[in-house]
């Protein structure tokens, strides 16, 4: 008879009242604060102190780069003869280089060429080197072995091999040094995207969507490589360092751009000379690129940290 | 802690620092004690790169006659001024209106291993140097003698027909094609050196082998090859059956063969060598005013080659640089004393003519270019006036010109300037262009090029030298320019037995250079050298190269 008595209980509307209609659509949601993927690799990368540095770094360097020529008395080439080889002051914040020329402008479009080869590197990864490893890995077998093995003929030829041989064909100029880059940039990734693809293509979500009928292509697109994009984007912040360091060292031995353009290679390989007497010539471009990839990395390695907690320790 | 590895961390940082300075110290000490021990007399000098070969008729660099000057001796030798001294040769007689030659040789000279030097070593190492088999790059050298281009070529064949002959043991006789005033100063020219015949004819690959048994070098020179260790350092050692040995104060004679500039500038500081030629330019300004720093004459123009000829460049436009106005309007926008005081900074000359000062011209006592003068001035409103009336107002329309430069941060940085200099006073575009060394000589050859940077050191201490190289038929004309007047002046001072009349046909040469402007004479070289003071009574020789035969040190 107790059950009774409960019934009798509930129909005493008095000790209850339903939830009004507009709570309805709502009764199952979460009472935390909603988060995003995303927004939570933000709160994670926030935590981070050396990767938000890294970012801060890389606006200033940034804005350096692109505005800073825009504002700066002095044109890059204009050489003054009567400041040959001035330590840093007022008017030249890093000195003068041998034939006068303003050190800091120099500097500043060295700075915009490096940045422009990591955009470069960043933006073949994302798309030659994602769809290149995507379809492999998707489609595998014979299709893979061939894509795959292009791939690893490609990886044996050295990037210096192939700037000299552009150099002889075209002429001096960044422009090999950006077709060289494209040219070997998506490499790691193709492999990086192809393998992530072999162990996603076999879940259970993907089984689903051909069950459904999707088409390879929305496949690969909707379903495929955005699972697999943290492992890229690290991967991407991570290369364009290299990148930048690649650039710098071909200019460095004379293979990048030609007088009077100025990369930060070819600065420091003008300073070294001067290492004993005019320090700054070869600080300042080494500082900065050594700024550059630092900013690279921290936000590289912040970037992994918050993408994928799994990995972290 | 955290904090007390970061200690550990900085302490191992400044231990390494540290340890490095101490290093060093030890180091030069160790090496002043090895030094007080031996008594010897040891001078240390870098060659800046190791000889090709040592065999003097196939040398051609500076450093490959460095070496050969010391365990050598000609018929003469220069002394300091550059001016013949007798050497092997004890006195000469000159006939036929200078077309002969009889040199009467010393006849206590030997060979280091004991033989008598004789003339037949004369005859047999000249006609060696001229055999085709031997190919010699100098063997130009020995045009001046009598047949001596046509055995060379192969048109004769029989070495015979010479004009070089040994009458008897000491007495040499050389018919010459033409009369050469410089031609006393041309066989102190290592190219011309004896050989030691018994020791070729037993050893035909003479001088392979050298390196590891030096005593297969046999010289008649004050020193003799003690150690060659390639890439690293050559040792001559006094030889003791030389004939002047009393003025040889050295002992040991050690060449290194270190290429970086800088790193010699560093040996030199820690003392480990005791004289360097070629400091870098960045750190000129540090050893102005020290007793350390010399600067030597050298006999040599730095210029710019331009191309007159093929369209090649241009692809297929015509090429500006044909007209002479357009020649000009380049050489008088170019700041040559931005060059020299500002960049170079080592005591150069701008040059507004091709010939160096440095060599006597026809009367005693005066130099050839202090009586050439200068033939053109720097004159930027001119130079706009002069391109506009070739039809570039402000170098509209103007071709992108290719300055072609071996690699080298001197000639980049003299490259930055001229860029500079053309686009700001004639509007001209320039694009740099360095290759290495050989790649580089290709392309001059080639005419893969609108303006280049070129160099020449003279061979002996006579215009001709500089002069005869932009004649028609020159090897070393890359320019594309061909001058039949400039031709029949350069052969008719050739010919010429009057020097006076010699020299002015040499003036005139220099003058239509300077009018049809082929070449851009933009500085004249010095020799800026580094030299611990307690060295002394070496010989700098115009040429290029120092002589330490009666050299010393003094501490």
């Amino acid at each position: 008879m107790s059950m009774d008595i409960r019934v009798e209980e509930l129909k005493d509307k008095s000790l209850w009242e339903p939830i009004p209609e507009s709570e309805k659509m709502g009764a199952e949601a979460l009472t935390a604060p909603q988060v995003t993927f995303w927004g939570d690799v933000w709160r994670r990368f926030r935590k981070n102190r050396l990767a938000v540095i890294g970012l801060v770094l890389l606006v200033i360097i940034l804005l350096f780069a692109l505005v800073g020529p825009l504002v700066s008395p002095y044109p890059y080439d204009k050489q003054d003869y009567n400041a040959i080889l001035e330590p840093p002051n007022f008017a030249h914040p890093f000195g003068t280089d041998y034939v006068g020329r303003d050190l800091f402008t120099r500097v500043m479009y060295g700075a915009r060429i490096s940045l422009a080869v990591g955009f470069l590197a960043a933006m073949v990864q994302l798309v030659i080197g994602v769809l290149y490893g995507g379809i492999s890995g998707f489609m595998g077998g014979k299709v893979d072995e061939i894509m795959m093995r292009i791939v690893d003929i490609m990886y044996a030829i050295p990037i210096l091999l192939i700037v000299i041989l552009l150099m002889v064909v075209l002429g001096p100029g960044l422009v090999n040094i950006f077709l060289a880059l494209g040219f070997f940039y998506w490499l790691g990734m193709a492999r990086i995207v192809r393998s992530q693809i072999l162990t996603l293509k076999e879940e259970e979500f993907v089984l689903a969507a051909r069950v459904l009928g999707a088409s390879t292509k929305r496949l690969l697109l909707r379903h495929l490589i955005p699972n697999a994009m943290g492992p890229v984007i690290v991967t991407v912040t991570l290369n364009i360092p290299n990148a930048i360091f690649t650039e710098a060292f071909l200019s460095y031995i004379g293979l990048g751009v030609s007088a009077p353009m100025a990369s930060l290679g070819s600065l420091a390989s003008d300073g070294v000379e001067y290492i004993r007497t005019a320090p700054w010539l070869m600080l300042f471009p080494a500082l900065t690129i050594a700024l550059i990839a630092l900013a690279f990395n921290f936000v590289g390695d912040g970037l992994r940290d918050s993408l994928d907690p799994r990995l972290r320790r | 802690m955290k904090k007390f590895r970061v200690f550990l961390t900085l302490l191992l940082v400044f231990g390494l620092i540290f340890g490095m300075f101490v290093g060093c110290g030890e180091q030069k000490q160790e090496q002043s004690q090895g030094q007080e021990q031996k008594a010897e007399m040891v001078l240390r000098y870098n060659l800046g790169t190791e000889p090709e070969t040592l065999d003097p008729a196939k040398a051609t660099g500076v450093p490959e006659m460095t070496v050969m000057l010391h365990t050598f001796d000609g018929l003469t030798r220069l002394d300091r001024d550059g001016k013949p001294q007798p050497a092997v040769a004890e006195s000469w007689e000159v006939k036929d209106n200078g077309k002969t030659y009889i040199f009467h040789l010393r006849k206590d000279v030997k060979w280091s291993d004991g033989q008598p030097v004789t003339a037949h070593d004369f005859e047999f190492a000249w006609k060696r140097a001229l055999s085709p088999e031997i190919a010699s790059e100098y063997a130009y050298q020995l045009y001046y003698i009598k047949n001596g281009e046509k055995y060379n070529t192969g048109e004769i064949t029989d070495p015979n027909e010479v004009g070089v002959k040994a009458l008897d043991d000491y007495t040499l006789q050389v018919e010459l094609e033409q009369p050469a005033p410089y031609f006393l100063s041309l066989v102190a020219f290592p190219t011309l050196y004896p050989l030691p015949e018994h020791v070729l004819k037993a050893h035909p690959e003479w001088p392979k082998g050298i390196d590891k048994d030096p005593s297969l070098y046999v010289t008649n020179g004050p020193f003799v090859l003690a150690e060659w260790s390639h890439h690293d350092k050559l040792v001559l050692k006094k030889n003791p059956n030389y004939f002047d040995k009393d003025k040889v104060k050295l002992d040991k004679l050690v060449f290194y063969m270190v290429e970086d500039a800088n790193t010699a500038v560093q040996m030199f500081e820690n003392g480990e060598v005791d004289m360097i030629d070629n400091i870098p330019t960045a750190q000129i300004d540090q050893w102005k005013g020290k007793p350390e720093f010399h600067i030597d004459p050298i006999l040599g123009t730095y210029y710019i080659l331009v191309n007159v000829g093929s369209d090649k460049t241009m692809g297929g436009e015509k090429n500006p640089l044909q007209d002479v106005r357009v020649r000009k309007a380049i050489a008088m926008a170019i700041n040559r004393s931005v060059i020299t005081d500002k960049i170079l900074k080592a005591g150069q000359q701008p040059a507004y003519a091709f010939v160096p000062p440095g060599i006597p011209d026809a009367e005693p006592g005066t130099d050839f270019r202090q009586v050439g003068g200068n033939y053109f001035s720097e004159d930027v409103q001119k130079a706009k006036e002069l391109l506009a009336e070739a039809g570039y107002p402000d170098g509209k329309g103007f071709p992108k010109l290719i300055y072609l430069y071996n690699t080298s941060e001197g000639h980049k940085k003299i490259g930055e300037a001229i860029q500079s200099m053309l686009k700001e006073n004639l509007g001209i575009e320039m694009e740099l262009q360095n290759q290495e060394w050989k790649v580089y000589l290709q392309s001059r050859n080639e005419g893969q090029f609108d303006l280049a940077r070129a160099g020449w050191l003279g061979d002996y201490v006579d215009p001709m030298t500089f002069l005869d190289m932009f004649v028609s038929t020159s090897g070393n004309n890359d320019t594309g320019w061909s001058n039949p007047q400039y031709d029949e002046l350069i052969e008719k001072a050739k010919y010429e037995t009057d020097n006076a009349k010699r020299v002015q046909y040499m003036h005139e040469a220099e003058k239509i250079l300077m009018e049809d402007m082929p070449i851009i004479p933009l500085y004249f070289y010095t020799n800026p050298r580094l030299v611990k003071t307690y060295v002394k009574n070496y010989a700098a020789i115009s040429l290029g190269w120092v002589d330490f035969k009666e050299a010393y040190i003094q501490k």
